[in-house]
């Protein structure tokens, strides 16, 4: 994260294109990112909190399916909250790969494509040196 | 609270108790100050040590999270209710999945020291009243849910004393309240930090180690725990069944999956849970920290209910129920017949080490909030930092003290109670605004402050309503009835109404052209952040 600096050396690299250039968020490019991370999280939230809130009601409502004995006095309901550890572990450990192999890549491509060149490879560069490109400090906003 | 006959403890665990209370007290107490903010700096302030790593990340969050309703209260339900009671642990881990997958990393890069930051950054020319209704929010959620840690410690007290009288209570609540103060207001986010983290560590062990005492009692077989739970719970197989506490009327069970509904929804909008995401440096950081925090919430979770079976296998329901009505008790009393009274002392100091650590961190949030969203907006921004550092102590010790008076009037309500109706506020007030700011490109401040204006309102007086207020033996006014809203949890109802008045509000007064240009900024820092 950083501050909300007012823009101080990246204003000559946007300045520069003489037709007004087309908004970074309208990119294709960016358009696939947002798909990318968004769809993946949206699903997987869905899926676990729905998943969790039926299992509640199906054991307020449908107590005899949540009774069925399995092994000893495992019941089917035990068993299904159990299950509920499992798909989250699972779903971190999915969300952790999809973002790694498909989301981060491509945020750190269109990042480097916003910064000047020679801030690129971002080697040590401390995170706070470099601005965010388009933030803008709000109006009336902290001077600090 | 309750009303005990005796305490659970014997003298000799009560001064060991205290003896160790006092001195992670010390230890933390000093830590905190070392470690505290030398310079005149609110970043360091409000966010800490931003070079953590992840697993200290992820303990602190966990830290934030789990409060002593967690630890006793849950454990309680599981040893009395079996069944119903395990689901509100599954509940309390499946919380953090949508923190994870949705909310952190977005939040992280388009956030600074608080939410109204945030959404500051998305509506620039309309950032001060929506400020100021955060703020408001913030601070009625965080008093609440403070409210709630001092009232439990009142409760953890009665465990060893047996019911106490007016000034033991009052001295419990100031002493407790003291201690908080100091450590968010001296040692800011860094001190909040230090105890976290002892706190979790402590937790994580205690938890760990007592569960595995009970399951080697039960040879590593939990079907052996399962069925030595149910034969002393005087309920046989029902005790393994869900409705054992839900399962009477069709309002009851709605009032259960409200609760649920309350807790899942309530942990992304909880304002010390909000700042805490902010803290790590870089979004990798912050990734693996909420995995840390979700296995550490998993296990601590897990274990919690392996406590609650032994509890009622080792010690039987009806000693617990006995000993405290709602199974507050369930932890003393299984760690006192399985370690005596040591294991009780450790356990006693770690419930009391929760609560001191969840109210520092509330107390922390509060102040940021009143001091950056409310101070720093009526003055217009033309703040010095040292000036903003000392308005943000200043409120520490406002909070605190608004938290004891409060706590001291409403020392007998019950601690889960009140815990999962800031929940269900977070989750009415602050939800809606924190997801379609992050998420929807035509939100408009309207928008935003009829939802939160609406949805903290909505909650409230469906609370005011409810029987948690009137009409029950254990509401505040017993002899009173004008409890038409059924459900004790109004989540059910004002989670929906808060998101729709954030609908009606932006499809009424859609955003202005320089807010939609606001949000495609907004929307690149948010996914693309200005780190790695």
């Amino acid at each position: 994260m950083s501050d909300f600096p007012p823009r101080p050396d990246l204003a000559a690299p946007y300045a520069a294109p003489a037709p007004p250039p087309q908004h970074p968020s309208e990119e294709p490019e960016f358009h696939a990112l947002r798909r990318a991370q968004y769809r993946f999280g949206f699903r997987a939230t869905v899926l676990s909190v729905s998943s969790f809130l039926l299992y509640v009601l199906l054991s307020g409502f449908a107590p005899v399916v949540m009774n069925l004995t399995l092994a000893g006095r495992m019941t089917l309901g035990l068993a299904l909250g159990l299950a509920q550890f499992a798909v989250m572990g699972v779903t971190a450990w999915r969300y952790v790969r999809h973002m790694r192999t498909r989301v981060d890549p491509a945020a750190r491509a269109l990042a480097r494509g916003r910064h000047t060149p020679a801030a690129s490879p971002g080697a040590g560069v401390p995170p706070r040196a470099t601005g965010p490109a388009p933030a803008r400090a709000p109006e009336g906003g902290r001077t600090w | 609270m309750v009303t005990l006959s005796a305490g659970v403890v014997d003298a000799a665990s009560l001064r060991l108790t205290f003896v160790l209370f006092l001195s992670v007290v010390v230890i933390t107490l000093f830590t905190a100050l070392l470690t505290a903010p030398q310079r005149d700096e609110i970043g360091e302030f409000y966010l800490g040590n931003r070079s953590m790593s992840p697993l200290r990340n992820g303990l602190a969050m966990c830290g934030d999270y789990v409060s002593a309703a967690t630890l006793l209260g849950s454990t309680g339900l599981v040893a009395l209710t079996g069944y119903d009671g395990l689901m509100y642990l599954v509940g309390t881990t499946v919380a953090w999945m949508a923190v994870l997958l949705l909310i952190a990393e977005p939040l992280h890069r388009a956030g600074r020291f608080t939410l109204g930051d945030t959404v500051a950054l998305r509506m620039p020319r309309q950032q001060r009243p929506v400020r100021l209704a955060l703020a408001l929010c913030t601070v009625v959620i965080a008093v609440l849910y403070l409210v709630a840690q001092l009232v439990g410690s009142v409760a953890l007290l009665t465990q060893f004393t047996g019911e106490p009288g007016a000034t033991t209570r009052t001295l419990c609540v100031v002493v407790i309240g003291t201690i908080v103060i100091m450590y968010a207001s001296l040692g800011g986010m860094p001190g909040a930090t230090v105890i976290q983290v002892i706190k979790a560590v402590m937790l994580v062990v205690g938890v760990t180690v007592t569960a595995a005492l009970v399951l080697h009692r039960y040879g590593w077989n939990p079907n052996a725990l399962l069925t030595a739970a149910a034969d002393h719970s005087g309920e046989s197989t029902r005790f393994l069944q869900p409705g054992l506490r839900y399962g009477g009327s069709a309002a009851s069970k709605l009032d259960f999956f409200s609760l649920q509904l309350a807790i899942v929804l309530g942990l992304a909008a909880l304002p010390h849970v909000l700042m805490r995401l902010l803290a790590p440096r870089s979004v990798g950081v912050l990734r693996s920290s909420v995995v840390w925090a979700v296995g550490l919430v998993g296990l601590i979770c897990l274990g919690a209910g392996v406590l609650g079976l032994g509890a009622t296998a080792v010690v039987g329901r009806d000693t617990i129920a006995g000993t405290d009505r709602t199974g507050n008790a369930s932890v003393l009393l299984l760690a006192h017949s399985l370690g005596g009274g040591l294991l009780t002392a450790l356990l006693s100091c770690l419930a009391f080490v929760t609560l001191l650590a969840v109210a520092a961190g509330l107390t922390l949030a509060a102040a940021s909030s009143l001091a950056h969203d409310v101070y720093g907006e009526l003055r217009r921004g033309r703040v010095s930092q040292a000036e903003e550092l000392t308005v943000a102590r200043l409120a520490a010790v406002v909070i605190g003290v608004l938290g004891m008076l409060l706590a001291l009037v409403s020392w007998g309500a019950n601690t889960a109670t009140l815990a999962f109706l800031a929940f269900a506020i977070a989750a009415s007030a602050i939800l809606p605004t924190l997801v379609y700011t992050l998420f929807w490109r035509r939100f408009s401040a309207r928008g935003a402050l009829l939802s939160l204006g609406g949805g903290l309102l909505c909650s409230v007086l469906l609370v005011v309503f409810s029987p948690v207020v009137s009409s029950r033996p254990d509401s505040f006014y017993p002899h009173a009835d004008f409890a038409w809203f059924p459900l004790q949890n109004p989540g059910l109802v004002s989670i929906p109404v808060g998101f729709l008045l954030g609908w009606l509000g932006t499809v009424l007064n859609p955003p202005e052209q320089q807010d939609r240009a606001a949000y495609q900024d907004f929307e690149v820092r948010m996914l693309v952040g200005a780190e790695e």
